[in-house]
């Protein structure tokens, strides 16, 4: 537990100092504060909150993977984990610090996206919820790029086309309906439809999706790892 | 207490490491003395096993989290400082964050405790590398060329450092291709040529051997006699 901390608190540090990752943090939220605020709707009948679903389910689907997966390509580069190993650290430590502090974040700025859209109650404690459970996704699918990445350059050219799937086929679905067809696996997908349905009900089908995508992304990790390990 | 037998090592058809034999003793000082591309840091790699060897035995007397470690790599996090740096390990290892301040104060970086490692010099790091692997006190120590690149004081405030480590009951390991480093330095050595060991033993009583004790004794000469080239 003493060496899981360690390294949560490790990321915290180096994030706060971070300014490229800190970006993709705040972008999100400021960017949907601005457009509800200075925007016009596109129509009378969308939610005042449109802005603030449409970037929050973009970021869960971003952030989580994209901070997991430089985090641990970074420290494979500079050979900093190999510190670790020797320390004593044993790989699932290291992930679960790094995946918890990450996922703790994205919790926070999960809340600030409800704050934002003036969710209450109910309403803004299920849209926090399925906010959690998409980045719980982001964070392993993040964490099994990471693996096969040797520096956090190929963890970009990994990172990249994964992300663009998950957060782009989405977003087109709304214009046409093979796309949708395709997406509908994606948990990026299930996310962005649950908090933009109205009451944000969350039925048994996309719960179960989502969980789905989130018991693959771990057989994937499993095997990511036995296959390659956390070696530089 | 660090110990190979006839370890064998090749990298695809290169051999890099031939019937590689010696044995370090408890609370002493040994050095591995040769040339660039000697094979030092591989032997260094294969006894922490972070490489496996292709024959042959190996073994050190503690447990790994007893064993402290300075490599080519220093492996820090440049945006952290070097407290902080150091506390990560201090968490990991379950020591006060005392211990980091008294480890940074053994190196003279004490000053530049709240210092990132973005900002520090070449061989500030390499001291703050040091810091690291003494900071749990280990019992054994691998040094890998510990004052390469740095400038004769700071050299030797890390020999004192070396010294009294071992006064303090640690067996240290180091690798170095500067001779008057091994001698001042090192209880025995050995003198590795291109994967092979060409001779071992205490530095004067090698020298002894091959009559190059003119005013100091001259290891330089004893590997020119042995292997036809210069260390350096
Ligand atoms: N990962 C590797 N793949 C292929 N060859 C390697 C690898 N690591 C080392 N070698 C080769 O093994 C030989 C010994 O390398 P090693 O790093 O052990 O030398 P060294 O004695 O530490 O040298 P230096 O003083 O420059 O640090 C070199 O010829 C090197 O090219
Ligand atoms: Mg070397």
């Amino acid at each position: 537990m003493r060496t899981i901390r360690a390294i949560f608190i490790k990321q915290a540090r180096d994030t706060l100092k971070n300014r490229m990752t800190l970006v993709q943090f705040i972008i999100f939220p400021v960017m949907s504060f601005i457009m509800t605020t200075l925007v016009a709707k596109p129509a009378e009948d969308t939610p005042d909150s449109i802005f603030v679903t449409m970037f929050a389910a973009m970021f869960a689907g971003m952030t989580p993977l994209m901070m997991t997966n430089s985090a641990i390509a970074e420290d494979k580069e500079h050979k900093s984990l190999r510190f670790l190993v020797m320390a004593g650290v044993k790989p699932s430590q290291y992930l679960l610090g790094i995946g918890g502090f990450v996922l703790l974040s994205c919790s926070f700025v999960a809340v600030v996206f409800g704050l934002i859209g003036e969710f209450s109650g109910l309403e803004l404690v299920k849209f926090v919820f399925i906010l959690i459970l998409g980045s719980v996704a982001s964070v392993v699918i993040g964490a099994t790029v990471g693996i096969f990445s040797k520096n956090q350059q190929a963890a970009t050219a990994i990172g990249t086309p994964v992300f663009m799937i998950l957060a782009f086929l989405p977003m087109l679905s709304i214009f046409n309906d093979t796309i949708r067809d395709i997406a509908n696996p994606l948990y990026t997908q299930q996310v962005r439809m649950i908090v933009n349905e109205s009451d944000m009900s969350i039925t048994t089908e996309p719960l179960l999706i989502i969980l789905a995508n989130i018991a693959v992304a771990f057989i994937l990790f499993v095997l990511a790892y036995k296959k390659r390990g956390l070696k530089a | 207490m660090i110990k190979m037998s006839n370890v064998i090592k090749r990298f695809g058809e290169q051999t890099v490491l031939s019937d590689v034999s010696f044995e370090a003793k408890e609370k002493e000082i040994f050095g591995m003395l040769g040339p660039s591309g000697a094979g030092k840091t591989t032997i260094i790699n294969i006894l922490t096993n972070q490489l496996k060897a292709d024959g042959g035995s190996h073994k050190i007397g503690v447990a790994p989290f007893e064993t402290g470690l300075m490599l080519d790599e220093d492996g820090l996090y440049p945006r952290l400082n070097c407290l902080e740096n150091l506390n990560v390990f201090a968490g990991i290892y379950g020591i006060s964050h005392q211990k980091s301040l008294q480890a940074l104060k053994s190196v003279g970086l004490e000053d530049a405790m709240k210092k990132a490692v973005n900002a520090l010099s070449r061989g500030m790091r390499q001291r703050l590398a040091l810091a690291r692997a003494i900071l749990h006190e280990p019992k054994v120590l691998f040094l890998d060329e510990p004052t390469s690149g740095l400038d004769p004081g700071t050299a030797r405030g890390i020999h004192q450092l070396i010294l009294r480590l071992r006064e303090n009951g640690s067996t240290v390991f180091l690798t170095t291709h500067n001779m008057d480093e091994a001698v001042k330095l090192c209880d025995r050595i050995v003198l590795l040529h291109k994967g092979k060991i060409v001779e071992q033993g205490a530095p004067t009583e090698i020298c002894e051997r091959h009559n190059a004790i003119k005013t100091v004794p001259d290891l330089e000469a004893v590997f020119i006699e042995m292997t036809g080239v210069t260390l350096q």
